[in-house]
């Protein structure tokens, strides 16, 4: 019998702030949703501290590539920027997103568990050996992107490194159908699929975006490793050409598919702004189109150099009309959802004070998401010319740390749930306000340097003084990203083991189903069966009855 | 503490989990199929615009792979048989369906395991070669899931864990099985009928 089906613990309901992690023992049996999620959180912010610090490295490497030798040649350095592009999205992005929805969503639709609990929990493990395995074989240099010809003891370490991304992404698909059919199939009576909260929603579109494209990166991977091994050599055995196995997957963070790993950004947005205003968001179903919207243009599968002949008669990709129909619409889904939370801000009691971190969170997500989007228009226009610039990696960046920056202002908000108790105030202000000032200080410094013909391959240095100078520019900025990402890995980690004060059951008002259990949440969820929910703010309701019955 | 108690409790609702989370998989395990046949089409038709010969004349036959697809059209019939037999309290029905729809699968192992052979085709002989192996290898590997799904299914079935009232898992692995031969039917057609 899983915790599903287990009676909620009435005796835990009063039980006060208390330490949240139980040991290696609970991390390894676990099936409570709480639990899982907390690992995702730990993982997802580790590699988030652990792909920046490549981030400084490589911007030390790139202001002076000629003098600067930090990782032992152009192949090392190459393998390095691969991992730091692809790990930015599938192992530190999308874990945080997933660990947040792992704890969050099914307390939203009311639900005392998540769906396939011990499936949830093969997931995150599955994840971090996968990670594990990623990273140990580009330390042995066998990362994607081997740009000269190689020995056969790195083939194999190519080919391992394959295998742990391989890994990385089953276990993303994993906990993505749990999440998926904990929205769909576990939602409390009343809880219609339009009255699900925006977070849930925002989840359960990214998911489903997910399943659809993750798996042909799963293919592309499989076709480069049996090429490997045993095949002729084009497509992605040939280690000794082009980019290597790098070529078959690097559609994956380029437009439009990166912008699938933002998706949740959105759902922050509506989330968290008409709390921390204090009204009901307006027009719940809009929200929700712009984020189906948003998802729908960010389906990026189709839009891979290799499902293109290379023949020089044939349209490239980028060119055709649909991916530049994507890039330009893109944008209107998040201005959309952003003059939503404009909205809530206006109408609402307004910001008393400093701004909490939450808040700063989801605005500056949502604020650098937009600079992303329109950095992709950009890149879309054909005149400019910026599909082989580091403008692409602008967009990259730009759109990824939108994501950091939400899921820590997410992390943030839902910390009494979370982690049992509110996280420093002053830290995750700290934090979210130097991710977002270092994500756009990177993200926008790439942008404009491909307007300087600066390329995308890092091994190409810049050809205009200008060039060289905003890479400086984009290195300062990933020192700050560093800074604000050590200063919340602390600050979460420290939190879930020490417990920390305690804390009200729902210290912002909030509107949904999760700030009405205790915190830290029995398990089973509720104490009690959730209300029958008769619209998408079922807590504004329950307060609202109770003032007209007094 | 603060709960919900304005309004009435909420009933308890029996979800779908299993036949949902089984969409969503099928879903992720048709688009890596589709993933893998959309790069065999995609060299495919940079060889012919090459000017490459792709098969050679008679080395891919539309004979024996249609007799794969008639096999799995007929387990189609079977697993949905096991579906409405579970549907109806019938358990003797549902386990024969069950039992043949194994058996069908068994009868395409063996069948595809002709077809790469007689083909004479070697791995790293060439890029269509290459290709033919790699798409009729993954959908072996999908056809391994849905063959295990279903034997699970039907040692569940024997014990009488299912029910007119909990035949979920059954109509799940219906609906994977019915995927994995949507994905046989895209391979025929673009491997063995367009070649």
């Amino acid at each position: 019998m899983t915790m599903t089906e287990s009676p909620p613990a009435n005796d835990t309901a009063s039980a006060g702030p208390a330490p949240v992690v139980a040991g290696l023992y609970d991390a390894l049996t676990t099936t409570d949703h709480k639990s899982i999620g907390r690992l995702w959180l730990r993982a997802g912010m580790v590699l988030l501290v652990g792909a920046v610090v490549l981030g400084v490295l490589l911007g030390f490497e790139r202001v002076d590539s000629e003098s600067t030798d930090l990782f032992g040649g152009d192949n090392a350095f190459f393998q390095v920027w691969a991992l730091y592009r692809l790990g930015l999205a599938l192992l530190v992005a999308a874990p945080l997103f997933i660990g947040i929805a792992t704890v969050v969503v099914p307390m939203q639709v009311g639900s005392t568990n998540i769906a396939f609990p011990r499936a949830a929990h093969a997931a995150v493990w599955a994840f971090i050996i996968g990670a594990g395995i990623t990273i140990a074989a580009v330390l042995a240099n066998g990362g994607w992107g081997a740009v000269d010809r190689v020995s056969n003891q790195e083939r194999e370490a190519i080919a391992l490194s394959i295998v742990g991304l391989a890994m990385v992404v089953l276990s993303l698909l994993l906990a993505s159908i749990c999440i998926a059919t904990t929205v769909v199939s576990m939602r409390v009576k009343g809880m219609t699929l339009l009255r699900v909260p925006l977070f849930a929603w925002s989840m359960l579109v990214a998911t489903s975006v997910w399943l659809l494209t993750l798996p042909v990166l799963l293919a592309n991977m499989l076709v480069a490793y049996v090429d490997i091994h045993n095949g002729p050599g084009g497509f992605g055995g040939d280690l000794s050409g082009d980019l290597g196995a790098y070529a078959q997957i690097a559609w994956v963070v380029e437009q439009p598919q990166v912008y699938a790993f933002a998706i949740p950004v959105l759902g922050v947005l509506g989330s968290i702004v008409p709390v921390a205003a204090g009204v009901r968001a307006a027009r719940h179903g809009l929200s929700m189109g712009l984020i189906g919207a948003f998802g729908l243009l960010s389906v990026g599968a189709w839009a891979q150099p290799f499902f293109q002949p290379t023949n020089d008669a044939v349209v490239r990709y980028d060119e055709k009309f649909v991916f530049i129909a994507f890039g330009l619409a893109a944008i209107l889904p998040v201005l959309g959802a952003l003059g939503g939370a404009a909205d809530s801000l206006v109408r609402g009691r307004g910001v008393q004070g400093v701004p909490p971190a939450h808040l700063l969170g989801a605005l500056g997500g949502g604020l650098l998401l937009l600079a992303g989007t329109a950095a992709g228009v950009a890149r879309v226009i054909e005149p400019f010319e910026l599909g082989d610039r580091v403008t692409v990696a602008g967009v990259m960046n730009l759109v990824l740390f939108a994501a950091v920056a939400s899921a820590i202002g997410a992390i943030w908000f839902w910390s009494p749930k979370v982690c049992g108790h509110e996280l420093s105030p002053v830290a995750g202000r700290g934090a979210v306000m130097l991710v977002v000032l270092g994500g756009l200080v990177v993200g926008a410094s790439q942008v404009i340097n491909g307007f300087f013909e600066t390329t995308n391959n890092p091994l190409v240095a810049p050809t205009e003084d200008a060039g060289d100078a905003l890479n400086v520019v984009a290195l300062v900025g990933m020192i700050v990203i560093a800074l604000g990402a050590v200063g919340a890995l602390a600050t979460l980690l420290n939190a879930m083991r020490t417990g920390g004060a305690g804390t009200a059951d729902d210290p912002w008002g909030g509107q949904t189903l999760e700030w009405s259990t205790v915190t830290p949440p029995p398990p089973g969820n509720f104490a009690e069966a959730p209300a029958l929910v008769t619209s998408e703010a079922p807590l504004l309701d329950v307060s609202s009855d109770e003032g007209e019955e007094s | 503490m603060t709960t919900t108690t304005g309004l009435p409790s909420a009933e308890v609702t029996r979800p779908r989990t299993v036949l949902v989370g089984t969409m969503f998989a099928s879903a992720a395990s048709f688009m890596a199929f589709v993933g893998v046949v959309l790069v065999y089409i995609s060299e495919r038709a940079q060889a012919r615009t090459d000017g490459v010969e792709w098969f050679a004349d008679g080395a891919v036959e539309l004979g024996p792979a249609g007799f794969v697809f008639a096999t799995l059209i007929l387990s189609i019939f079977t697993v949905q048989w096991a579906v409405q037999a579970v549907n109806a309290g019938d358990r003797t029905n549902a386990l024969v369906a069950l039992a043949l729809s194994g058996l069908f699968g068994a009868a395409v192992f063996n069948q595809l395991w002709f077809i790469m052979n007689d083909s004479g085709f070697a791995l790293s002989a060439s890029n269509s070669e290459f290709m033919f192996f790699v798409v009729l290898g993954t959908f072996v590997v999908f056809m391994i899931a849905a063959v295990g799904f279903v034997t699970l299914t039907f040692l569940r079935a024997l014990i009488g864990q299912f029910g007119p009232r909990k035949a979920d898992a059954v109509a799940a692995a219906a609906f994977y099985w019915n995927t994995v031969v949507a994905m046989y039917a895209i391979a025929w057609y673009v491997i063995f009928v367009t070649k």
